[in-house]
């Protein structure tokens, strides 16, 4: 039967794609009605005032003084292709689907805020913005737009783009649970005065109101006139207008194949400082290859024109210094550390199943796993072991724990505290009744699974199993989100902020539905929450109350030390064995794809991250000659350790 | 000794006398028979221990800690690292080791990096290692005698469901065999491959590694036994009007008997000759969806496993795929052969390329 129910959804999924094709008789929508009624529905949060309403004495800053993003140097012009792993499933920023790897190419390393961090030094430079203020008082932040800027289809950003977003993401039609609720947590008002300056408040002073606030992006309001019940079909391949230099034209949608990009040349912030050295290439063609090495050879033929080394094995053995293309100077390599939020990868142990609920176990799996071995052998010792799961937060993170090393001993006496005293016929720790300690060690990483192999061999020395389970990404996920997972190996992608945070996955509301009675003993009867990061069911009262205070506090003193005081917290629960922690990233690139001076900056997460890099025409050519004659160039391989953590 | 009917033998005579399929199955039932106890010859675990005058065999015995050989730890022992040290110690201890030494799981990384490295005879490596530096050997004998072990069994159990539905319908035939007709043009148009991923992606973790072999096998028999039952049917329908059926219906002959004794046999020819392509696409579907990475579980050895880190590093190790692929042709090959030959030898009409 439920072979048939598939069969029925594969068919039914074709019919669709079929509907998809005839012409669209779609019901018009015009939401202004229901958007406005909205807004006079919550008058305490949508508030229209006049430019004469606006307080006196704001502390204005406008971040014109930060240097340059990108370097003068580089010229507009050329293609570049770069790999997506998938088609993207939907041109739409929000909703199902839409968090994918194609996002970033349309939302969020190519849109504009209304001011965004200089990746050197943190501070903001302006966006869409031309100034903001900080007011204390009103926990507000008040921002003044830029009256030049306009969306791609010229229509001109004003503050209603703003307020709408508040109706936008907190409506049901887009389908994104988490937007509505940070949406409607996060934000308590926006007040309109005129069509320029606009007032953002929040809950609770943090040492970085003013993130909150300017990093917001606005929505296109005369473009989203027709959101209503059917907004996830309606809008599953249209193209917003957009704040960024790069637009989509509907015939460079080459669907299953590639999408091609296109420099728009009346971008509105094409001579504005801090942007006019970036989005330099003139197209970007993104086509689709799924295999890896596949990937590879086209770069190395050139048919790519960058790709990431990050891994040992293309770094050292297959694109090594003394290869042909790089020792001849057509490839060249940059390997650069940066500082940043580092992504916990390390094992979530779901501490709500049975033995894993024993904190004797899961301290056993601490001293049992060997990621040592990893960093060393796998990772020839690039990468480091990560301690917290909060590293790189600077004061934030913890200055003084460390992560339990591999001891066998010490694991095998932690496992003989919760029973487990002898090994079976094959090693492997039993209880006296037969029960044998072996769990299921999940992961979505295919291209780490050797990682997972390498952790069972070395687990079976100190008496544990791990049933390896290598997923596709999406079905890994999803085990942890239905909280089905025993171990799990994996990592939250962190963005950059000043602080961790702690409710998503330490916070007993996003473990189970009531994890405690009213006079705080456990619920017997409580359920796993699913759809939340808590993925160890984390449910300590201790914990509970120390993260309320820290949402609470608003100095950065008392948070740095709620924040130390909850990873010790975490680090003697042992639910989450750190792994490793990369310091840095590593890029191959042709020569004719150039970057500033300096190469990258101090917080950013990936070399195209800002697009500073240009395509010098005349270097290709220069190379591709070079390359049929046999000439070469003085080969580049460089190393920025300038911001190499100690 | 079992006393083979004069037709057998004769066909088993002309069988002996192809030579290339007679090699190719003298070769195959060797390697199967070497495969059967592959782990006297690759093992991380000693053949034999002599230690303080007792011989010990831990080949196919419980594990020994470290401990029971005089060493400081309680998992299982090094036998390698036994073995050099009884050799430095002198006194009067000894370890045998296989000819490869090392199992196909654990990771032997010279110099402290994991990385695929090539051949190299003194280190026991006769086929270099892979990219988490295991033995290459080592994970081809194992991947190889789980792929023939799943095809003999994938071919049986294809077969015992073929002859039974398929002699079936051909002998009740009427609805009977209209039903089963219908049902097998459906069941046929399913596509495999699909149906497999499908299925395997909703399989517990919780299941054991047999296990999750077993449901492969399960899997796979259920989507491919269609295709024999056309061949069943259609040769019992012949036998069936034939006189020696009426005799010995008429004599009172039960139906399972008829079908069984006397109709089985002689469309057996048939069914001999499909045998061995039945292995050879077992073979190549399970190394396919290996290679897809929804066969075995990692980190089971496997032929599809090895061939997909062989085109992953296909410049910089060569070796890894040049091994996989060269048994993946050689069994192929050797099967194929030997198919070829018995199809010949059963064949009625005497005539032959293949001598």
């Amino acid at each position: 039967m439920k072979r048939l129910l598939i069969l029925v959804s594969i068919f039914s999924v074709f019919a669709c794609s079929d509907k998809a094709s005839e012409p669209e008789t779609l019901t018009i929508i015009d939401n202004t009605a229901e958007v406005e009624a909205f807004y006079r529905d919550n008058p305490d949060f949508f508030k229209f005032k006049s430019i004469d309403d606006l307080p006196e004495g704001l502390n204005w800053i406008d971040g014109s003084d930060l240097p340059e993003v990108g370097s003068p140097e580089a010229q507009k012009g050329g293609t570049e292709t770069v790999r997506l792993a998938d088609f993207p499933r939907t041109l739409r920023t929000v909703g199902p689907d839409s968090n994918g790897s194609f996002r970033p190419w349309i939302l969020d390393d190519t849109t504009m805020a209304m001011a965004h961090r200089h990746p050197d030094t943190l501070a903001y430079f302006p966006g869409l913005a031309l100034r903001w203020a900080v007011d204390e008082s009103s926990k507000s932040v008040f921002v003044e737009l830029d009256p030049k800027a306009t969306w791609s289809d010229g229509v001109p950003i004003t503050a209603d783009d703003y307020v709408f977003i508040f109706w936008f993401f907190r409506t049901k039609y887009i389908t994104a649970p988490w937007y509505n609720n940070w949406y409607e947590s996060q934000y308590t008002g926006i007040t309109k005065y005129g069509d320029h300056v606009i007032a953002i408040s929040i809950p609770e002073l943090k040492p970085d109101t003013d993130s909150k606030v300017l990093e917001l992006r606005p929505l296109p309001r005369h473009f989203y006139r027709e959101v209503g019940e059917d907004f996830l079909e309606r809008y599953q391949w249209r193209f917003a207008p957009t704040t960024a230099a790069y637009i989509l034209k509907p015939e460079d949608l080459n669907k299953g194949r590639s999408v091609r990009l296109t420099r728009d040349p009346n971008w509105w912030a094409k001579d504005k400082k801090h942007w006019r050295y970036r989005f330099n290439l003139d197209n970007i063609n993104l086509v689709v290859i799924r295999d890896t090495p596949k990937v590879f050879e086209a770069f190395k033929r050139g048919d790519i024109d960058q790709f990431g080394l990050n891994l040992a094995e293309y770094w050292y053995d297959k694109l090594p210094d003394t290869d042909p293309a790089v020792a001849g100077g057509y490839i060249e390599k940059k390997w650069f550390y940066n500082v940043r939020p580092r992504p916990p990868y390390g094992l979530w142990i779901n501490s709500n199943q049975p033995y894993l609920n024993d904190q004797n176990v899961r301290l056993g799996i601490q001293h049992a796993t060997h990621w040592q071995l990893v960093i060393d052998q796998f990772f020839r010792g690039d990468a480091a072991r990560l301690n917290t799961a909060n590293d790189g937060y600077g004061p934030y993170s913890h200055p003084t724990l460390t992560a339990r090393p591999f001891d066998i001993e010490q694991a095998l006496a932690y496992f003989k505290a919760a029973g487990f005293t002898e090994r079976g016929s094959d090693g492997i720790l039993q209880k006296p009744d037969g029960t044998r300690l072996a769990f299921t060690l999940s992961s979505g990483y295919e291209a780490l699974k050797d990682i997972l192999t390498i952790l069972k061999e070395e687990a079976a020395k100190a008496g544990l199993e791990f049933r390896v389970e290598v997923l596709d990404a999406t079905a890994g996920w999803k085990k942890v989100q239905e909280k089905q997972h025993d171990i799990h190996f994996s990592a939250f992608g962190y963005s950059l902020e000043l602080y961790p945070r702690f409710w998503e996955t330490f916070h007993s509301d996003n473990a189970y539905d009531k994890a405690f009675l009213g006079d705080g003993e456990v619920n017997p009867d409580r359920k796993p929450k699913t759809q939340t990061n808590n993925l160890e069911l984390v449910a300590i009262p201790e914990m509970d109350s120390l993260i309320n205070r820290y949402r609470a506090a608003s100095d950065a003193e008392s948070m740095i030390d709620l924040s130390h005081r909850m990873n010790e917290l975490h680090f003697d629960y042992g639910s989450f064995v750190p792994g490793f922690k990369t310091g840095f990233f590593r890029l191959g690139h042709w020569r004719w794809i150039r970057y500033p001076e300096n190469f990258s900056y101090k917080h950013a997460a990936g070399a195209t991250q800002f697009f500073v890099h240009w395509f010098d025409e005349t270097r290709k050519a220069e190379t591709e000659s070079a390359r049929q004659t046999g000439n070469t160039f003085p080969p580049e391989v460089t190393i920025y350790d300038q911001y190499r953590a100690l | 000794m079992i006393a083979l009917n004069p037709q057998t033998r004769k066909k088993l005579a002309r069988f002996k006398k192809i030579k290339l399929g007679y090699v190719s199955f003298l070769i195959l039932g060797t390697m199967i028979a070497l495969l059967a106890v592959a782990e006297l010859f690759v093992n991380s675990r000693a053949l034999v221990v002599q230690y303080e005058g007792n011989l010990y065999f831990p080949t196919y015995a419980d594990y020994y800690p470290g401990t029971a050989f005089g060493g400081d730890y309680s998992y299982e022992t090094n036998y390698r690292a036994l073995q050099a040290r009884f050799q430095t110690e002198d006194q009067g201890n000894w370890v045998i080791m296989p000819i490869v030494p090392f199992n196909a799981y654990e990771n032997d990384a010279t110099g402290g990096i994991m990385r695929p490295e090539p051949p190299n005879a003194d280190r026991g490596h006769y086929l270099g290692t892979d990219t988490t530096s295991r033995d290459i050997l080592a994970r081809l004998v194992y991947g190889t005698r789980t792929a023939l072990l799943f095809a003999f069994a994938f071919m049986v159990s294809v077969y015992i469901i073929g002859i039974v539905i398929g002699c079936a319908m051909g002998y009740f035939g009427g609805v009977f065999d209209l039903f089963f007709q219908r049902l097998i043009e459906i069941w046929s148009n399913i596509p495999f491959l699909y149906m497999v991923i499908i299925v395997f992606s909703v399989i517990p973790a919780e299941a054991s590694i047999p296990v999750r072999i077993m449901l492969l096998l399960s899997v796979m028999v259920l989507f491919s036994w269609t295709s024999m039952t056309y061949y069943m049917r259609t040769e019992t329908y012949k036998e069936k009007s034939r006189d020696y059926i009426a005799a010995a219906r008429v004599i009172g002959a039960g139906t399972p008997r008829i079908i069984f004794k006397h109709i089985l046999p002689n469309v057996l020819s048939t069914l001999v000759t499909f045998m061995p392509f039945t292995v050879v696409s077992a073979i190549a579907a399970i190394t396919a969806l290996d290679f897809l990475g929804f066969g075995l579980p990692v980190p089971t050895p496997s032929l599809g496993e090895l061939l997909k880190q062989g085109t992953a590093n296909l410049r910089t190790a060569p070796w890894i795929v040049t091994a996989a692929f060269g048994t993946l042709v050689l069994i192929l090959t050797l099967v194929t052969f030997i198919g070829e030959a018995i199809r010949e030898s059963f064949d009625p009409k005497q005539f032959t390329l293949y001598r």
